[in-house]
């Protein structure tokens, strides 16, 4: 039986030991290596720190940094990714939800880690890589887990201006990666492209397929994204033969024009996730790779980056409208009308999940998280908590669910999850701004600030750029005497549709 | 030329020094999202086509750079 993920990466080091399990343009690393680093990490970490302790980890796109995350879990602690390049504000907020007593950095990260709002003890990775292993004290710590503990807590943007802490158990991931590896097929012959930030809820695959099922991982420079020649003949150097990448780096290649050029001879699988497929580039990938397995997959951070796929079989065409599919293995997907019952067939309802792929909630923050996953309205009998994902939802006539938008204005831009109301909250702080609205002109892919108030929009820029992360910059800004508003006060949104340009 | 390229500039990223700059894509400066949103820009600011082969950090890492590949494009 499995506890933890631990189990996962003692019986693939026993199996792969040789093996590359992560690489990058300066490093590799076989799977025993890795897991040296990870009971030397862990080993010292353990001395250090209570288990069942978050550990922050801020540490770069490198093959170190998932030795990072499991060097947190073999001390019997779970760990909380940071992306250095973010804002220190950013990085502040997160830190005042996370609490840790303990971080772990690279040395390219102590700089910033020192400057940051931390009391508690900063461990630099480099100066324990060698730390000799304390095989007794990792048994003991390993034996400690349950296969409910927490695994990790990812960050996502809050509609109130502070991120919220998604906390995934070991169970939860364990499922999720075996359910997604069922449909692609991942095997200890893949070796998948990372395209993901590490501490992004996308790279778990990147980061666990290599631990559960044998794969490599290739873990690719982020400024080859903007030159798309050499992103693709990576592809090739390295002979990648899955990805699993966000809509917004899958359009990238296609939209710059790649394929004219040369295009990807291993690719084999292509899963991509976190916003609707404009099927205009997708249909650029088929034409050009018409043997690739495309899986378009749906799911929140809630549901451990997951709830349904749908295998592409079809070629699509540039209004093609994709389905969401099918629940993965061990998910229950079910739609509820706003009262709370179930919703006649054919019929538009909020889709809701349970199952064991459930967050384990928002971390310290208990009144969201009773919001956020409740008791099923429609069981009266046991306990089966769901998580509401705000989204829409309708069964098609051949059982596949499609998705037809937000309850909210929560929206996806450029692969990344946000909330209008934060943007909207961390405008207000600025001086000059009086009152605003975010609003997204989605087939544009442009954030629009309206706001009044004698701030210039560079003001507010530069403000943005050194408060949040980069995809939440609004990119146009209007500046108006009054926002317009509806009879009953209310800001009249489509009013201010009608800039988009 | 240059006036109505930097103010493109200027728009997309307030917070990048353009006239100094010589290491946009080389040192991450620049993210994909700012070339996808840079070339569409230029394409019509210019009526030029800017192709995947052009898209080397040697042609984006500043804004003389790319001036010199509007530039050659146009002539094109």
């Amino acid at each position: 039986m499995e506890t933890s993920v631990l189990c996962r990466l003692n019986a693939a080091v026993q199996k792969y030991g040789s093996k590359i399990a992560f690489k990058d343009n300066d490093n590799t690393l076989t799977f025993s290596e890795f897991d040296a680093l990870t009971r030397s990490i862990g080993t010292y970490l353990a001395r250090l720190v209570p288990a069942g302790s978050p550990v922050v980890v801020m540490s770069g796109r490198h093959t170190f940094t998932p030795a990072c995350f499991l060097g947190v879990v073999r001390a019997g602690c779970f760990y909380a990714p940071m992306d250095g390049d973010m804002p220190v504000t950013r990085l502040n907020q997160i830190l005042g939800v996370i609490k840790a007593d303990f971080m772990l950095v690279d040395r390219a990260h102590l700089d910033i880690a020192q400057g940051l709002d931390f009391r508690g003890t900063i461990v630099v990775m480099e100066d324990i890589i060698g730390y000799p292993a304390d095989e007794a004290l990792l048994a003991q710590r390993e034996a400690g887990l349950v296969c409910t503990a927490p695994l990790y807590v990812i960050f996502t943007s809050g509609s109130t201006g502070v991120p919220k802490g998604v906390i995934t158990s070991h169970q939860s991931l364990m499922t999720y990666i075996d359910s997604v590896s069922k449909v692609l097929d991942i095997n200890d012959t893949d070796i998948m492209g990372n395209q993901s930030p590490l501490d992004y809820i996308a790279a778990i695959r990147d980061i666990y397929f290599p631990i559960s099922r044998g794969a490599s991982t290739f873990i690719i420079p982020k400024n080859e994204f903007a030159v798309p020649t050499a992103l693709f003949e990576t592809l090739n150097r390295e002979k990648i033969t899955a990805l699993c990448w966000s809509v917004a780096g899958v359009e990238l290649p296609a939209k710059l024009g790649a394929f004219d050029v040369l295009k990807p001879e291993y690719l084999k699988k292509l899963c991509f996730s976190g916003s609707v497929m404009p099927c205009k580039y997708l249909k650029i990938w088929q034409e050009h790779l018409p043997d690739v397995l495309y899986v378009n997959q749906y799911g929140p951070t809630e549901a451990t980056a997951s709830c349904t796929y749908y295998v592409v079989t079809e070629k699509v065409d540039d209004d093609t409208v994709l389905p969401i599919g099918h629940p993965y293995d061990n998910y229950h997907v079910m739609l509820l009308s706003e009262d709370n019952r179930p919703v006649p067939d054919g019929e538009i309802g909020e889709i809701c999940v349970s199952g064991p792929i459930l967050a384990l909630g928002y971390y310290g923050n208990a009144a969201y998280t009773e919001k956020a996953f409740i008791q099923n309205p429609l069981n009266p009998n046991y306990r089966e908590l769901i998580y509401r994902t705000g989204d829409l939802g309708r069964f098609a006539e051949d059982g596949n669910l499609m998705f037809h938008g937000r309850m909210d204005r929560q929206i996806k831009h450029l692969g990344h999850r946000i909330e209008l109301g934060e943007i909207e909250e961390a405008a207000r702080k600025i001086e000059g701004v009086v009152d605003c609205c975010s609003l997204y002109n989605k087939p544009k892919e442009h954030l629009y600030l309206f706001y009044t108030g004698d701030a210039t929009s560079k003001d507010i820029v530069l403000n943005f750029r050194k408060n949040m992360p980069a995809f939440m910059v609004p990119r146009k800004l209007v500046n108006l005497d009054k926002l317009p508003t509806l009879p009953n006060g209310k800001i009249d949104m489509q009013t201010l549709k009608s800039y988009f340009k | 030329m240059k006036e109505e390229l930097m103010e493109i500039l200027e728009e997309l990223r307030p917070d990048v020094d353009f006239a100094n700059e010589t290491a946009l894509i080389t040192n991450g400066v620049l993210d994909s999202f700012d070339i996808v949103a840079l070339v569409g820009e230029l394409n019509d600011a210019f009526d030029i086509e800017i192709k995947p082969n052009n898209l080397v950090p040697d042609n984006f890492n500043s804004a003389d750079a790319m001036l010199a590949l509007i530039e050659k494009l146009q002539d094109e």
